[in-house]
């Protein structure tokens, strides 16, 4: 049942995605590749800005809290949503072209790898939730260094609570 | 017909084979000795001026590439021996009775010689092939940041192949070892770069948004299957080896990572957590639905697919720390290599599909699957992880 609601939340907002994308730009052929236009998963992210990534000297990547997550998880919970309201308000709100940057990380268990992916999920998980909230799309970028740059460098659960979460990057 | 015979005759003395104590113990610190298999085989001293160097290194891959217990000269049913001389080895292997079984002589610097040699020997007596020089790549922190380093598959002739300052990592060999591709933060978001060995030149062939990341070479070098996120969602997809034509193969909620691919190209198996906790799936190359690997362990990531098709070796998560676990496809049963509380992590078929590496704490090891037998083969450039192994 959760998962049915999930689908039908993110075909919603992939579609709503997709029709914004449609009327910001004619021609709707952002990427190479054989892919059928399905994106059941989510929405597609826009193309990067030059110069623009998380740990640039032109990002401020403490104006916002970060979103902290459960064990192996990249589910939003209901607290941690609380926080994405006035990011949000930022990117709606704010003039010119400031760009957002989620950067994902996790705890030091888990490999290396797989934690590339579960970090970039959060991201993603996090950014979706700021799509539902009507954040505008195309200012939106996500990373992921999985568990690389702990925010607490011990190895118990306090540190590893502290360092399941997703960071926010926003362009001065 | 020979080498059947010869072989016959050295397999049955398996007792001696036993009780051989085991020459080179001192070079390579053992672990584990859980079973034993190997043949009793003599090793003289090579004569000639690089005749120590040759008979330490010869004696180095006779003991890891693990068909053999190198024992003294005459004490075994069949010898090897050499001379070096004007810069070349003459290298022999002779039974008992003197009659010779090898023969052959060796150019090139003392360790092309010692690999050729090794590799000869293993070939003529077993019928396998000889792994002894093949290349492996791995992440290591010497210089307090994640670089990429290549070595010979004992731990020898180690190059450091990125000086970045940044994180490098995930590293995969193309077949042959004359590519590398790995996952570079060059330009702050995860993406796939290339380093040709031959040329050093680097190229960053997959720059999706998003992340980009855990490139794996298809068998003939053509394709690279990867991780790549720019739908909303890592989903497990192939590009060219030069990063076009990106071809999407899952659609899941969940984080698909870890490629690696089938011999003959045509399947990839994965790490996926679309079900709960992360589970190996196989897919066609070509497209479809990926299917469910059944392991009987809760938490499976970074497999490796044997060259010979038969084995995905991969990790399980127990109690906190990581295993590496075999699954066989044909009896469908896994089996754990490593001990409890190795913490031993990301394994890696060498091409002989008998040994792997993994990487635990500060070293990187090599493990025989056959006899469990674990070595130390680097201790010195920091924090290891992620060891791959070129085909």
């Amino acid at each position: 049942m959760p998962n049915l609601l999930y689908f039908t939340r993110y075909a919603l907002v992939g579609a709503l995605a997709l029709s914004l994308g449609a009327c910001a730009t004619t021609k709707k052929k952002q990427y190479a590749g054989t892919d059928d236009g399905d994106y059941i998963t989510g929405s597609p992210l826009p193309d990067r800005v030059d110069g623009v990534s998380f740990l640039g000297e032109n990002v401020d990547r403490h104006r916002f809290e970060p979103v902290y997550f459960a064990f192996d998880s990249y589910d939003v919970s209901g607290s941690e949503a609380a926080k994405l309201g006035p990011i949000v308000q930022f990117l709606n709100s704010a003039r010119g072209s400031s760009q957002l940057i989620i950067a994902g990380f996790t705890d030091e268990r888990g490999t290396e790898e797989y934690n590339r992916g579960l970090g970039e999920r959060r991201a993603q998980s996090v950014r979706a939730a700021l799509l539902e909230q009507g954040a505008d799309a195309s200012r939106i970028q996500t990373t992921s260094f999985g568990k690389e740059m702990p925010a607490d460098p011990g190895s118990n659960e306090a540190a590893w609570a502290r360092n399941r979460r997703a960071e926010f990057g926003v362009t001065r | 017909m020979l080498r059947t015979l010869l072989l016959a005759a050295a397999l049955s003395l398996p007792t001696a084979a036993v009780l051989a104590p085991r020459a080179g113990a001192a070079e390579t610190p053992t672990i584990t000795i859980s079973k034993s298999d190997s043949i009793a085989l003599g090793l003289a001293p090579i004569s000639g001026p690089d005749g120590a160097a040759l008979t330490q290194a010869v004696r180095r891959h006779l003991s890891l590439l693990g068909y053999f217990s190198v024992v003294e000269a005459g004490k075994a049913p069949m010898t090897a021996s050499g001379a070096s001389s004007g810069g070349s080895l003459q290298g022999k292997v002779a039974d008992y009775s003197g009659s010779t079984v090898l023969q052959r002589s060796y150019s090139g610097g003392t360790r092309e010689q010692a690999i050729a040699f090794a590799n000869d020997i293993v070939e003529t007596l077993t019928g396998k092939p000889g792994i002894a020089g093949s290349r492996i790549a791995f992440v290591g922190t010497r210089t307090g940041k994640k670089e990429l380093y290549t070595a010979d598959y004992d731990g020898t002739n180690v190059k450091q192949m990125t000086h970045d300052g940044n994180i490098s990592v995930a590293p995969a060999l193309a077949p042959g070892g004359r590519k590398l591709a790995y996952t570079g933060y060059l330009k702050g978001y995860a993406d796939i770069y290339v380093i040709d060995l031959g040329s050093g030149s680097r190229q960053r062939i997959v720059k999706f948004p998003g992340t980009n990341s855990g490139a794996a070479f298809s068998p003939n070098g053509s394709q690279i299957a990867c991780s790549i996120s720019r739908d909303g969602n890592p989903e497990l997809y192939v590009v060219g080896a030069n990063g076009g034509g990106a071809r999407r193969l899952t659609k899941t909620r969940g984080v698909e990572s870890s490629p690696s691919w089938s011999p003959d190209g045509s399947e990839i198996v994965y790490s996926s957590d679309q079900g709960g906790g992360p589970q190996l799936y196989r897919i066609s190359a070509s497209g479809g639905s990926g299917r469910l690997l059944s392991t009987g362990f809760g938490y499976c990531t970074e497999p490796s697919w044997s060259p010979d098709g038969k084995k995905i070796a991969f990790n399980v998560r127990q109690g906190g720390s990581f295993r590496v676990a075999v699954l066989d496809l044909g009896s469908g049963a896994t089996r754990i290599l490593s001990g409890a509380g190795d913490d031993a992590r990301d394994p890696a078929w060498g091409p002989d599909s008998r040994h792997l590496i993994y990487a635990k704490g500060n070293g990187l090891y090599l493990i025989d699957s056959q006899t469990n037998r674990s070595s130390r083969l680097i201790d010195n450039l920091g924090g290891i992880s992620e060891p791959t192994w070129a085909r």
